[in-house]
């Protein structure tokens, strides 16, 4: 049993403003409200004692800040894809706070693993080892790019966790699937639910991350509570939000923008700055919150993460292989 | 209730303030502080400005439609008065969308860049076509180009919509609805103009 200690950034439901009052705030109280001023200064520093669904966070020193400069809070938790809630970059932040719950939250492992399990989120969070803090670019299929203070944990520990069989080949994640309360999946937008896979080697990568929280605190709803994937060498749609299943396949999984314009999105996706979209360049990206004027920044090769992941790809025509 | 509209709508002034106060929408949502907007506030002015010429070009072109389908409607003529300040204005924005896509992108290097991409390319043609038919909408131009050569030069009118509607598709991931709601009812009238001419045509043939 987990036996969960209350922290103190945790709040009685007594407390919480209604809903009305908290839409018509302003930007400044809402920053006050949340403190976000002293975790952006926490941050500045070596370690970051907030919490993640309970759980103690401390920063990995392999992936500090170092002089990447880190998207402030609210950038990040109000602009965001998760076409579930909506196709508008504003509208995940308002359609997932209605109601939707993220918690309790029931992950499933299976496919070809010794191990199958069926278990809690804060379950698996304890069973891979509690969570660290990482600070990673990220980079959009849409040519903009932010800096993120994950917290999670390697996927890697979940595949260990697992234990896949030889046959095993490719790790295929799912988001859940509930239209009756989610409005975007009572569209056609996508083929729902969305599925994102990656090859085993790619998932045991040591970039490749799953994010519990933000800011060392739990992961807010638009950007995919409770857990979600984190590839930063990849554009920003492999990292699949809210999964309910982890699958290890033998086959190549189709992920879900593929499936949607197989000619613009590939199953790699890696970013490239050599490689444009068919109807975009890729060899700059916008900086979120850079202001009006800032113009673009060079794309890196694989985002920034050449060295890291590199060797994942020898021989392969990354040109083919978008 | 529509003679004041007529009146209103006679007025210059008040068309203008019409076409020009909602260009000025984004200043809304900076001024307020929201987030989702000051993540990226260039692009959502581009994407705003770019938004505003389709719909004004989509607005002009009901007028013709409109003018035939109800001949003795005040409203139409009133609204046909106005079918240069209009489109003109359609040129304003786009100018503006252009301008602030290359201030946005930090100069010149993404457009000539990306100006073989069907997206680009698209934008970059209606708005040379719009260009032309801005510098011949005076008086001096259709009496030296004579009305029948004039006419079918601003024909372009309906490329030009075809070309806004296609850019517009293609700066999204998934087909924007909007370009339904903004283009929709143009075809629409069209159809009805269209039907309404051979329907008399008929009627000429048989009397």
């Amino acid at each position: 049993m987990l036996i969960r200690s209350k922290k103190d950034w945790e709040l009685p439901e007594s407390v919480v403003t209604a809903e009305d009052r908290y839409r018509r705030r302003n930007r400044r109280d809402f920053l006050k409200h949340l403190g976000v001023g002293t975790a952006g200064a926490l941050l500045g520093g070596h370690s970051l004692f907030g919490a993640s669904g309970g759980f103690p966070s401390s920063a990995n020193p392999a992936y500090l800040p170092g002089d990447l400069k880190v998207t402030p809070y609210d950038l990040i938790t109000s602009y965001n894809n998760f076409y579930e809630f909506g196709l508008g970059k504003d509208e995940p932040k308002v359609n997932a706070n209605m109601g939707w719950m993220s918690e309790p939250w029931t992950v499933e492992i299976g496919g070809q693993v010794r191990n199958p399990l069926k278990l809690d989120v804060n379950e698996l969070i304890k069973k891979v080892g509690g969570i660290e803090q990482r600070v990673y670019r990220h980079r959009c299929v849409e040519a903009w790019s932010m800096v993120v203070p994950w917290d999670g944990f390697a996927l890697s520990k979940l595949v260990a966790l697992a234990d896949p069989k030889p046959e095993a080949k490719f790790l295929q994640m799912t988001t859940f699937f509930d239209p009756k309360n989610v409005p975007g999946q009572r569209t056609n937008n996508l083929d729902w639910p969305y599925l994102e896979g990656l090859r085993l080697d790619e998932a045991n990568n040591e970039l490749s991350f799953i994010a519990t929280g933000i800011y060392g605190r739990p992961i807010p709803n638009q950007n995919g509570a409770p857990l979600r994937l984190v590839v930063p060498w990849k554009y920003g749609f492999k990292g699949v939000k809210s999964i309910v299943k982890f699958d290890f396949t033998t086959r190549q999984p189709r992920n879900t923008w593929q499936v949607m314009a197989p000619q613009e999105y590939g199953f790699y996706a890696n970013v490239n700055p050599k490689v444009d979209h068919p109807r975009w360049s890729q060899a700059t990206e916008r900086v979120i919150g850079s202001g009006f004027f800032a113009g673009k920044q060079d794309t890196l090769m694989f985002n920034g993460y050449e060295k890291q992941v590199a060797s994942l790809y020898g021989g392969l025509d990354l040109r083919r292989n978008y | 209730m529509i003679a004041f509209l007529e009146n209103l709508l006679r007025s210059k002034a008040f068309v203008v303030t019409l076409l020009v106060l909602p260009g000025l929408w984004p200043a809304v949502p900076i001024v307020q502080q929201d987030a989702s907007v000051l993540a990226d506030p260039g692009k959502y002015i581009l994407h705003h400005l770019g938004f505003m010429a389709c719909v004004v070009l989509a607005i002009v072109l009901t007028f013709t439609p409109l003018r035939v389908l109800f001949p003795s409607s005040k409203l139409a003529q009133a609204l046909n008065r106005h079918r240069r300040l209009v489109g003109v204005t359609v040129l304003v924005y786009a100018a503006l969308h252009l301008t602030m896509y290359v201030i946005y992108e930090g100069g010149f290097g993404t457009l000539m860049n990306d100006i073989s991409k069907p997206f680009i390319l698209t934008g970059m043609i209606a708005f040379t076509l719009l260009l032309a038919l801005a510098v011949t909408s005076f008086d001096a131009a259709i009496r030296a180009m004579g009305g029948k050569r004039w006419k079918n030069l601003h024909r372009l009118v309906y490329v030009i919509a075809g070309l806004a509607a296609y850019h517009q598709i293609a700066a999204e991931k998934i087909f924007p609805l909007q370009v339904v709601w903004i283009f929709g009812p143009v075809v629409i009238l069209e159809i009805l103009r269209i039907r309404k001419r051979t329907a008399k045509k008929t009627e000429a043939i048989q009397a």
